[in-house]
């Protein structure tokens, strides 16, 4: 389970690594302020939508079950 | 037309002729790869569902959400990586100069610039069946004494810009034989 979540803590990190970067090209490069704006907007509204709904389903997963399932 | 636009190194009172970037095919190519993805997941998910009748009880079916959900963040992430490429990379021609501005994944990013009166030769192509249909291809402006050409890529209507290109050219290049015209006179 620790092991699991480790590897789950390191995806989510990678993914907000990227998102990071994606939002200072979008925020500091802007050529058009308005399309920037928007488009910023878009993927922090989806971007924050989509990882809680992922960290809610990483809770919802009955691990224990699944690793005794498999025999791991 | 362009007055939302902005660009480093903007010179006071320099007006933006055209703002380039590639056509929109060449973006929705690239969108192909995240129709696709998505796609599959969808078709994972019922393949997994008709494969077992019993499967939305079981302990893998929150399992197999996850997995999907979390493919998706990774395939949100990529949309926008694919979106900034498209959106960074622009060609500015205003009265002065050309503008190349090149972004090359993350923290890669070049701009080059080209006076219009450097200009000796503009070179327009348009090669292959989609590019002929939807009007895109490349324009190549060769400047004075240097060896480097300075390339548009898969900009819409090549053919209308590299007019435009030469008609600017021209014009920057009479009032600048009219500047010097009258220093020469002048003296």
């Amino acid at each position: 389970m620790l092991l699991i979540s480790l590897v789950y803590l390191f995806l989510i990190l990678v993914y907000l690594v990227i998102g990071a970067a994606i939002v200072f090209h979008m925020l500091y490069y802007k050529i058009n302020r308005r399309v920037a704006a928007i488009m910023c907007l878009v993927y922090l509204g989806g971007g924050i939508f989509l990882l809680i709904f992922n960290i809610s389903l990483f809770f919802s997963v009955n691990w224990y079950q699944i690793i005794t399932n498999t025999g791991l | 037309m362009y007055e939302e636009i902005q660009f480093p190194g903007q010179h006071e009172g320099e007006t933006i002729i055209l703002f380039l970037r590639r056509h929109w095919f060449i973006f929705f190519m690239r969108l192909l790869f995240i129709i696709v993805s998505v796609v599959v997941l969808v078709v994972i998910y019922y393949l997994f569902i008709s494969l077992n009748s019993n499967f939305r009880e079981s302990a893998y079916y929150n399992l197999l959400l996850f997995g999907e959900s979390l493919a998706t963040l990774f395939v949100w992430n990529f949309f926008f990586i694919l979106w900034l490429d498209y959106y960074l990379d622009a060609w500015i021609v205003t009265n002065e100069r050309i503008i190349n501005i090149e972004q090359r994944g993350f923290f890669n990013r070049e701009i080059s610039e080209l006076k219009l009166t450097k200009i000796q030769d503009v070179t327009s192509e348009i090669i292959g069946v989609i590019p002929t249909l939807l009007d895109y291809g490349n324009i190549y402006v060769q400047t004075a004494g240097e060896k480097e050409r300075f390339a548009f890529c898969q900009i819409p209507h090549p053919n209308r810009v590299k007019n435009i290109i030469v008609q600017l050219q021209e014009k920057e290049e009479k009032e600048e034989e009219k500047e010097l015209g009258e220093i020469i006179r002048g003296q």
